[in-house]
């Protein structure tokens, strides 16, 4: 296959878009900035359980590599695109940051709000309309 | 063997995992309660809807995207092999790989855990984000 400048089109937008995840995780110390090993751990069962499923859903025939000029052509395995890694990376950290960040925001909320979830809500010293004291 | 089959067995593992966690987490909550510093059920809930919360996102998210990547063909299926049934032209089989996900690195992350300290450096990062100001920044894990 010719590897154009426009086979490495999925690869850069999976890479960006890791390094968007990297970003907020870090940012709000999500997942693998929360705490590395346990995050690292996560990650790596999370693309192994995946990449799993995919090598049975291409022995099977079930999927197959599209035939575009947006990959690079590489292979791990017949039919499994070395992209397929990152996107699979990406799906895992996307999935562990909106879940923490859905958990974060909310708990948020619940303590500004009725304050009757705060565990301190003794000494809360929060104004109600957010400002963390 | 169909694509629903494949995904049956695979699922099927999640469920296993995700009860595992579930079942740990019964423990500590038991332990916890023992030692009288367990979580109120508002604690429970915000949990609960966090999960809905990024359950519904995720879903959406896999609607638009894989979508996306089926149209500039990334991937092809045996037609034979999968239900007909799509959301757009993306098979609803794809959308298991996402449920899998919901369940499977939250659990794995909760198996894993237990012993680390709690920090709030994100609940900072958020209130200084809210309040527009830097500090959050210069808080290095």
């Amino acid at each position: 296959m010719e590897h154009g400048p426009l086979g490495f089109a999925y690869l850069v937008a999976l890479l960006v878009s890791i390094f968007g995840m990297a970003t907020l995780d870090r940012r709000f110390t999500l997942f693998v900035w929360r705490d590395p090993a346990r995050g690292a751990v996560t990650l790596l069962a999370g693309v192994v359980f995946f990449l799993a499923w995919d090598l049975v859903g291409i022995d099977l025939g079930i999927f197959f590599r599209g035939e575009t000029a947006f990959m690079t052509g590489w292979q791990l395995y017949p039919e499994l695109p070395v992209e397929e890694v990152f996107f699979l990376v990406l799906l895992c950290w996307l999935t562990m940051n909106l879940h923490r960040g859905a958990l974060l925001v909310l708990s948020a909320r619940a303590g500004r709000s009725a304050g009757a979830v705060g565990p301190d809500r003794s000494t809360r010293a929060v104004d109600p309309r957010g400002g963390a004291a | 063997m169909t694509y629903w089959a494949v995904n049956l067995v695979f699922l099927g593992v999640v469920a296993v995992v995700g009860l595992l966690a579930l079942v740990v987490l019964g423990l500590r909550l038991r332990r916890a309660r023992r030692d009288g510093r367990a979580p109120d059920a508002g604690r429970r809930r915000v949990a609960l809807s966090a999960a809905a919360l990024a359950t519904g996102v995720l879903l959406l998210m896999t609607a638009v995207f894989d979508n996306v990547m089926i149209g500039v063909g990334l991937v092809g299926y045996d037609p034979d092999l999968i239900s007909g049934q799509f959301v757009g032209i993306a098979p609803l089989e794809d959308f298991a790989y996402s449920v899998a996900a919901l369940v499977l690195l939250p659990s794995v992350w909760t198996l894993l855990g237990g012993v680390s300290p709690r920090t709030d450096r994100g609940r900072d990062a958020l209130a200084a984000a809210r309040a527009g100001t830097p500090a959050a920044r210069e808080a290095r894990p």
